[in-house]
């Protein structure tokens, strides 16, 4: 038994089945390098924001930015993480703590970020991040203040944050609220400070940057982003009723979030289109992404960036697919907001505020966890439980009792997703392998 | 060192170490002779309000002894290990059988949190012995909008205490509760005055009880008692030896100040909620009612939690100066690490200034379970060299 455990080493030959993806990670390389280039040939401002940060506004000022999240993502993959480490502890800051969020902070001490190696090769990701005058972040975590507040001193930026309010109400159909009946979603008040928040955000934007801030635009962006978000719902829905699966989360994930940090643009909705056809198709011809697929899986947590592969490993032997992840269904369910053209503002207040809620605070997350994992048919769950970050942690507890309550075998494990020294390919591949044998096959053949 | 002799003959101090030891009694009286009592969770629940409306508020604090059986059911591993020991007792119906009410302010992560399971659990598991809870969610910039929100928030929680009083609390209670705070305050700043300046006469562990005791007792008992133990405190000797200032996670009992003090060490003031920071601002009875709440709440000093990092690097320039510390002691428990991201400027801004410092992280709670703390000590004693200021 243990020698039939034994896991495949890590390796990043992940199946890659879709042009999409593809086309994703191109077009971010292209566009980031033509900001740069914007932002040094014009010295206009240039921002970065949390990843909850309601870029919408950005991208209708056309004020140039980055999300934080992102970039970490793009130093991660450029192998800076070691060398922003050290540059972290040298300058008397804990490099375990938040360091996917202190990315850009790290590369901010780096003496060396926009300099060339003796071979002429840029030192720092992508020849470094241009001198951002902007730093904005909100509140949704004690920690963000911090990092923020540094990384606007390092850069000589200013400073901007926002609030963050805790929901009274917490419907738990919010995924059926979401895109027409948003104003049932939120207790008003909660909404008409985010709104507030919104105008003071845009008359400070409009100061600092001479921008003109346009609310047709903004309507404009926000029109993009429910276009681009219906083709994410089209695409979940269809995965959810096809049986095979013609993808899985390794063929989605990448596709979806690269795309999501470019919501708001024609570029965005095209590139949703093509993802959705692309999957269409496979799935008109039958494919199936799992050749003889037995088991569907859900995998509940951060994905597992620097371990792609771990999805696949249980495909051959058991025919379980990981075929659900958040990053598409967030996509589908929390994004679109209908009714923009009567208050844009207060429909981009009705997507930012609830971000928080959705993911990381129960009921929101496990209701919806539920229900899709019903949608979807879902065999079993894995369950990836942040080891050291309060922000992270969502109420494990009632994910996974809602979850079993109904049926459905829950995997919970701790583990550091973006911290390779936490993990071990090995001892989680056993420990789903033995979740697969003992309970995830055993309640299919009892559902029969 | 510790708490001296001196102390402990004093009705006041022995009065104050009584409650402080033996924390659930004095609610168990007001209880007992009818009255409502508030649990609080987080620093940043407005005593005017829970006073006004007749009840006795308490601090909600972690037993060290306790077994975590409920806990780890339902909190994972990031919730930091005093949180979750006070977790354990609002679920095991502990806190059920002590107080009427929960109050939980927003006023970092992981309380939050508390609440968000709490209500949760109270909806999936209803039978669980969880009291009922209110939820305060401050907005803790210090903008127009957001001190305008503050009314609103209080106001919420205003309705929540007058639902669970069955009364209406009026603007003229809350007036008084508010002098009543003040009185309290008032006293705690002259008892701190004989922590600092040319002599002090009372340390760091005994001004823990003193200021503690306050967190379970009635407010004009606890005002009366500060009074007289800071008469008292005049006679007793003059504390010799380097003067510090604490920095960090909360301390809820002496051990910490207990093995800094076995050092040779003086703590003369920090910025902690068991600590200075409780009595840092006065309610303004000049301002209406709800917004002299909101004035008190949000204008006092920066809590590490809910600032960046430049006002913390001010908030405790200020702090030590206006204590006359020597020395400063950062002090972190494992997963309440939010203060640590302050440091390194904060200490850049001590070194800028003669002042010393030495930092522990990552500390395991309760403090006995921590090797070397004590010979770090005693070494950054031995360096601070120059001894009584």
């Amino acid at each position: 038994m243990a020698e039939e455990r034994k896991a495949p080493a890590s390796r990043s030959a992940v199946v890659k089945k879709l042009k999409a993806t593809k086309a994703a990670s191109v077009y971010q390389k292209e566009w980031f390098f033509s900001m740069k280039e914007r932002v040094e040939r014009e010295g206009c401002d240039f921002a970065i924001l949390n990843a909850d940060v309601p870029m919408e506004i950005f991208r209708a000022m056309d004020i140039p930015f980055v999300v934080n999240q992102w970039w970490a993502a793009i130093c991660g993959a450029k192998r800076m993480t070691r060398k922003y480490f050290g540059l972290m502890q040298d300058n008397g800051y804990r490099p375990d703590l938040n360091s996917y969020d202190a990315q850009a902070l790290a590369e901010s001490f780096d003496p060396d970020d926009h300099k060339l190696d003796a071979e002429g090769n840029p030192m720092g990701p992508w020849g470094g991040l241009p001198r951002p005058t902007i730093c904005i972040t909100r509140l949704t975590g004690d920690v963000q203040n911090k990092i923020f507040s540094l990384l606007a001193d390092n850069y000589g930026a200013d400073l901007y944050t926002m609030e963050n309010t805790v929901a009274r109400t917490a419907p738990l159909n919010w995924y059926e609220l979401a895109a027409d009946r948003w104003e049932e979603m939120y207790d008003t008040d909660r909404i008409d400070l985010a709104v507030e928040e919104l105008k003071e955000l845009i008359r400070w934007l409009e100061m600092k940057t001479g921008r003109l801030f346009d609310i047709n635009k903004l309507q404009r962006v926000m029109d993009l982003v429910n276009e681009q978000e219906g083709y994410y719902k089209k695409i979940r829905d269809l995965i959810a009723s096809c049986h095979p699966v013609p993808v899985t989360v390794v063929d989605t994930i990448n596709a979806v979030m690269q795309a999501q940090w470019q919501r708001g643009t024609q570029w965005a909705v095209d590139h949703a289109r093509g993802l959705y056809e692309e999957i269409r198709a496979l799935a008109d011809r039958g494919e199936a992404a799992v050749p003889g697929e037995k088991l569907r899986m859900m995998w509940l947590g951060r994905g597992m960036w620097q371990d792609f592969a771990f999805y696949q490993r249980f495909e051959e032997k058991y025919g379980a697919v990981f075929m659900w992840s958040m990053y598409l269904a967030m996509g589908a369910d929390a994004y679109i907001r209908n009714h923009v053209e009567q208050d844009p503002l207060r429909a981009l207040a009705a997507r930012f505020i609830g971000m928080e809620d959705f993911l990381h605070m129960p009921p929101w997350n496990s209701s919806w966890f539920l229900q899709q994992a019903k949608q979807n048919d879902i065999d079993g769950v894995v369950y990836m439980i942040p080891d050291n970050d309060i922000q992270a942690v969502e109420g494990s507890y009632f994910i996974k009792k809602n979850l079993e309550e109904a049926g459905i075998p829950v995997l919970a494990f701790h583990a550091d997703p973006v911290n390779p020294k936490k993990w071990n390919a090995e001892t989680m591949t056993g420990l789903v392998e033995e979740f697969i044998e003992q309970r995830v096959i055993p309640s299919k053949e009892k559902k029969g | 060192m510790s708490i001296r002799p001196c102390a402990l003959e004093s009705e006041a101090f022995q009065a104050l170490k009584d409650v402080y030891d033996h924390r659930e009694k004095a609610a168990a009286q007001w209880r007992a002779q009818g009255g409502k009592v508030l649990g609080k969770l987080g620093f940043d629940v407005p005593d005017e309000l829970a006073i006004a409306a007749g009840m006795l508020p308490v601090q909600i604090y972690a037993d060290p002894d306790r077994p975590l059986t409920e806990t780890d059911k339902y909190l994972e591993h990031a919730f930091e290990p005093v949180v979750r020991a006070q977790f354990e007792k609002l679920v095991d119906g502990t806190c059920a059988g002590q107080i009427d009410y929960l109050a939980i302010s927003n006023s970092t992560d992981v309380v939050i949190r508390v609440f968000l399971y709490l209500r949760e659990l109270k909806r999936v598991e209803p039978d669980r012995p969880v009291p009922p809870v209110a939820f305060i969610d401050w907005l803790f910039t210090r903008h127009r909008l957001h001190q305008a929100r503050d009314e609103f928030v209080v106001r919420l929680f205003k309705e929540q205490l007058e639902e669970w009083a069955g009364r209406e609390i009026g603007d003229e209670e809350i007036r008084a509760a508010g002098a009543l705070c003040n009185e309290n305050r008032r006293a705690l700043r002259a008892m701190a005055a004989l922590r600092h300046g040319g002599e002090v006469r009372i340390g760091g562990s005994e001004a823990l009880v003193i200021m503690g005791a306050g967190l379970f007792m009635e407010k004009q008992a606890h005002t009366a008692l500060v009074e007289q133990v800071t008469r008292d405190a005049g006679r007793w000797p003059i504390l010799t030896g380097p003067r510090v200032f604490y920095t960090g996670a909360e301390q809820e009992d002496t051990g910490l100040y207990d093995k800094i003090e076995a050092a040779g060490l003086v703590v003369v003031g920090e910025d902690t909620n068991w600590g200075s920071r409780g009595y840092d601002r006065d309610f303004d009875p000049s301002l209406p009612a709800i917004r002299a709440v909101v004035d008190r709440y949000l204008l006092r000093e920066h809590s590490a939690k809910k600032s960046t990092v430049a006002q913390r690097v001010e908030a405790l320039d200020r702090a030590v100066d206006a204590a006359g510390a020597r020395g400063v002691i950062f002090y972190t428990n494992q997963y309440d690490e939010v203060a640590t991201w302050d440091m390194p400027r904060q200490r850049a801004s001590l070194e800028a200034r003669g002042i010393e410092h030495v930092t522990f992280g990552q500390m395991r709670w309760p403090v006995d379970r921590n090797r070397e703390l004590e010979e770090t000590l005693a070494a950054f004693a031995a360096g601070m060299k120059g001894g009584a200021e």
